[in-house]
């Protein structure tokens, strides 16, 4: 026992030592960070307390200069991106109608939707050889057989509903309590043939007026409509009345499987209508769209319905709209509100759209909503 | 002239030969060996029968059964069953050169558990469809039997009941049918399943396994009717019971590429029913009184030539027709002036 290191006591500025003071200034730094944010959690907890704060107060313009002047995503870090989001949701959201008219008369110049958005009678004669968007050299002759199944016209007009909600699958939606909301809205979207089974009503609500179907699904789920037709028929009945629309002229594989929708629905005698976008305007939208930095190789279903919603509409509601692993309070959600099924990556640029929407949101353009609803 | 014949050595001897053999098959030609008596020879020895009453002879009956039982089983056989095609079964088809499919979960599922019908049927009619049912009067003698089976969706509207009836235990649909009225069903369906309400109850027997291009449409059809719930069942023809009749056939002299429908169908009826009886079984294009009829009672679309040995396949069933195992009526079952005045 009585044997000790005869250098130990030497080693004053040793491995060990060194080793050790490393940890303690670490050890500092890091409780000294968490007492600054610490601080300012605090303070933010009180302010939300408050109430929320006026529109057009001093801080609320300050809040939404925050997010207004990060001009690139990469500019700052998400979790910064995130604060600052968090704190605007302190202020009341209004309606800037000087920004919001200036941005729909910049999207009736590049896409009018109230025109192009479905092939229409009007807008696609018999006859037209109709360009796919991503299959450049296929052409599409409309014949009698094709030309009968589109409206006479446009069904809707600029800005013929007062009040609409485009409901994406984010599963920021889980346990948001939005139902009744969207529910009141007088014009709904949703996209993907979206569940909204008593299990979700609560939270997403039931009213549809438009659902999307991304022919992909139909030939995942349903055999292409090859076989059995009426359990595809059975999930379009939940929606009730609402108008089936469908990318049919986005590229050759879609085409016969849109097309088939309509039949089914004529078979089953439903009152459904079935719509197909206008190639030429989804090309407008990305084309436009690429131009406010969202570089993908495809831009989304919802990018596509709130850029026809901001034209149709005088108020656009954005819900579910929210493609980060996280929920602005940093908690882990899953990547649909019913699913946990991550997208392909490197085919859509969602943080990009998410990122835009903010942007608009704190223009006063449209309203994204990402917390809980408390509404009626 | 000897470099000549050096050249030259056998040149007489294969003259010879091929002109002889010319000349055999000029005579084959002319006066072949194996000949089928042509339409009217036919319609003579029919008419040479006309007269004498027909009566149905059961040991022959039961003779002629044995025999299918033995090569073809029509019991067990005759359709696509849970018990006949077990699941991982690999299967033949018999209208292609070596081509088959392994029976999977999803198409054992669409298979009834056995043979859905009461065995042995009691009366059958089998009915053609050939031009001279028009005019027969024979609707009601049809309706009569238990068990009426018909051949490729044939139409049954009012105008046509009184000569082809109305009842229909067991339909036939062509998978070149469904292609070609509707389509492969791939869009519209309503059409099709507005189509075979007339069938009421009754199977649709499909060949879905004979020919690779069959397959689709056929599954289509039993996709279809259970999406829209219709009263109608869908047998799928089992490609060993087909194959099996077709040697059957080829054994007793029928030169042909396939068989037609019909026969597959009455030499089922043969194996399945006590009592058969066959109508519009005709495939000539004038009737016993020389006047000329269409093709088909409902319309005068010939068929494609060579596929089918309608004649042959005539004699065979006209044969054991004299033999007392089937009844063919040819002859109309009322009177047509007598049914106009009535």
């Amino acid at each position: 026992m009585g044997y000790t290191d005869p250098s130990s006591s030497r080693d004053l500025l040793g491995n060990r030592t060194l080793f050790f003071i490393f940890i303690c200034a670490f050890a500092v730094v890091t409780l000294l960070q968490q007492i600054l944010y610490g601080r300012n959690y605090l303070k933010r907890y009180f302010e939300f307390y408050e109430g929320p704060l006026e529109y057009n107060s001093t801080k609320c313009l300050e809040l939404r200069q925050d997010i207004i002047e990060v001009k690139v995503l990469s500019m700052v870090k998400q979790t910064e991106l995130f604060d600052r989001w968090k704190s605007l949701q302190m202020c009341k959201w209004e309606m800037n109608v000087t920004e919001a008219n200036l941005f729909k008369s910049t999207l009736s110049r590049c896409c009018n939707a109230p025109a192009f958005l479905f092939t229409t009678q009007k807008n696609t004669p018999l006859g037209t050889k109709l360009k796919y968007e991503v299959d450049t050299s296929g052409i599409f002759h409309i014949n009698q057989e094709i030309f009968k199944m589109f409206p006479k016209d446009m069904p809707y007009h600029r800005s013929q509903f007062k009040k609409c909600a485009v409901v994406g699958n984010g599963g920021i939606l889980k346990n948001s309590r939005c139902g009744r909301e969207i529910d009141s809205a007088d014009f709904v979207f949703r996209c993907n043939l979206p569940p909204i089974s008593e299990k979700y009503f609560t939270d997403v609500g039931v009213k549809t007026d438009v659902v999307t179907v991304n022919p992909s699904i139909i030939t995942e789920r349903f055999h292409k409509l090859e076989k059995w037709r009426k359990p595809f028929y059975d999930v379009l009945q939940v929606y009730e009345n609402a108008s089936v629309l469908l990318p049919a002229f986005y590229n050759t594989r879609n085409t016969d499987v849109s097309i088939r929708v309509k039949y089914v629905l004529d078979d089953f005698e439903s009152q459904q209508a079935v719509y197909y976008f206008h190639p030429q305007y989804l090309i407008n939208v990305s084309h436009y769209w690429l131009g406010q930095g969202v570089r993908a190789k495809r831009i989304s279903t919802g990018l596509i319905l709130v850029t026809a919603a901001l034209e149709l509409c005088e108020e656009v509601h954005l819900f579910g709209f929210w493609a980060f692993p996280m929920n602005p309070s940093g908690i882990f959600i899953t990547h649909h509100y019913y699913d946990n099924v991550k997208p392909r990556p490197g085919f859509h640029a969602m943080p990009s759209e998410i990122f835009n929407f903010l942007h608009m949101h704190s223009k006063g353009i449209l309203r994204v909503h990402t917390g809980t609803c408390s509404c009626c | 002239m000897a470099g000549l014949a050096w050249k030259w050595p056998r040149t007489r001897l294969p003259v010879g030969a091929s002109a002889l053999g010319v000349f055999v098959l000029c005579w084959l030609y002319v006066f072949p060996v194996y000949r089928l008596p042509d339409e009217k020879e036919i319609v003579q020895g029919v008419l040479l029968q006309q007269g004498k009453a027909w009566r149905r002879n059961h040991t022959a009956v039961a003779l002629f059964r044995k025999l299918l039982e033995e090569c073809c089983d029509p019991g067990q056989l005759f359709a696509m069953t849970k018990l006949n095609s077990p699941m991982g079964k690999n299967l033949w088809f018999d209208g292609e050169f070596l081509y088959s499919v392994t029976i999977d979960n999803a198409t054992y599922s669409l298979f009834p558990q056995a043979t859905p019908f009461q065995l042995p049927l009691k009366k059958c009619s089998v009915v053609g469809n050939g031009g001279i049912l028009k005019k027969s009067g024979c609707g009601k003698q049809i309706d009569q039997a238990d068990f009426v089976m018909r051949c490729n969706l044939p139409p049954l509207s009012s105008e046509y009941s009184k000569d082809v009836g109305s009842k229909t235990q067991l339909v036939t649909a062509n998978p070149s049918i469904i292609q070609k009225r509707f389509q492969n069903l791939l869009w519209s369906r309503k059409a099709f399943v507005d189509s075979v309400k007339v069938y009421n109850h009754s199977y649709i027997y499909m060949p879905a396994f004979s020919m690779k291009t069959g397959t689709g449409p056929s599954l289509r059809v039993y996709y279809t009717l259970e999406d829209f719930g219709a009263k109608q069942a869908v047998l799928f023809a089992n490609p060993n019971f087909l194959r099996d009749i077709g040697k059957f056939w080829k054994s007793k002299g029928i030169h042909a590429k396939r068989l037609s429908t019909g026969l597959f169908l009455v030499s089922a009826a043969l194996g399945l029913c006590e009592e058969v009886t066959i109508y519009g079984f005709w495939p000539f294009s004038v009737d016993l009184h020389g006047k000329f009829i269409s093709h088909h009672y409902y319309d005068n679309v010939l068929p494609d030539s060579g596929f089918h040995a309608m004649p042959e396949e005539f004699l065979q069933l006209w044969f054991l027709h004299k033999s007392g195992v089937l009844r063919m009526q040819l002859e109309p079952c009322e009177d047509p002036f007598t049914q106009s005045s009535a």
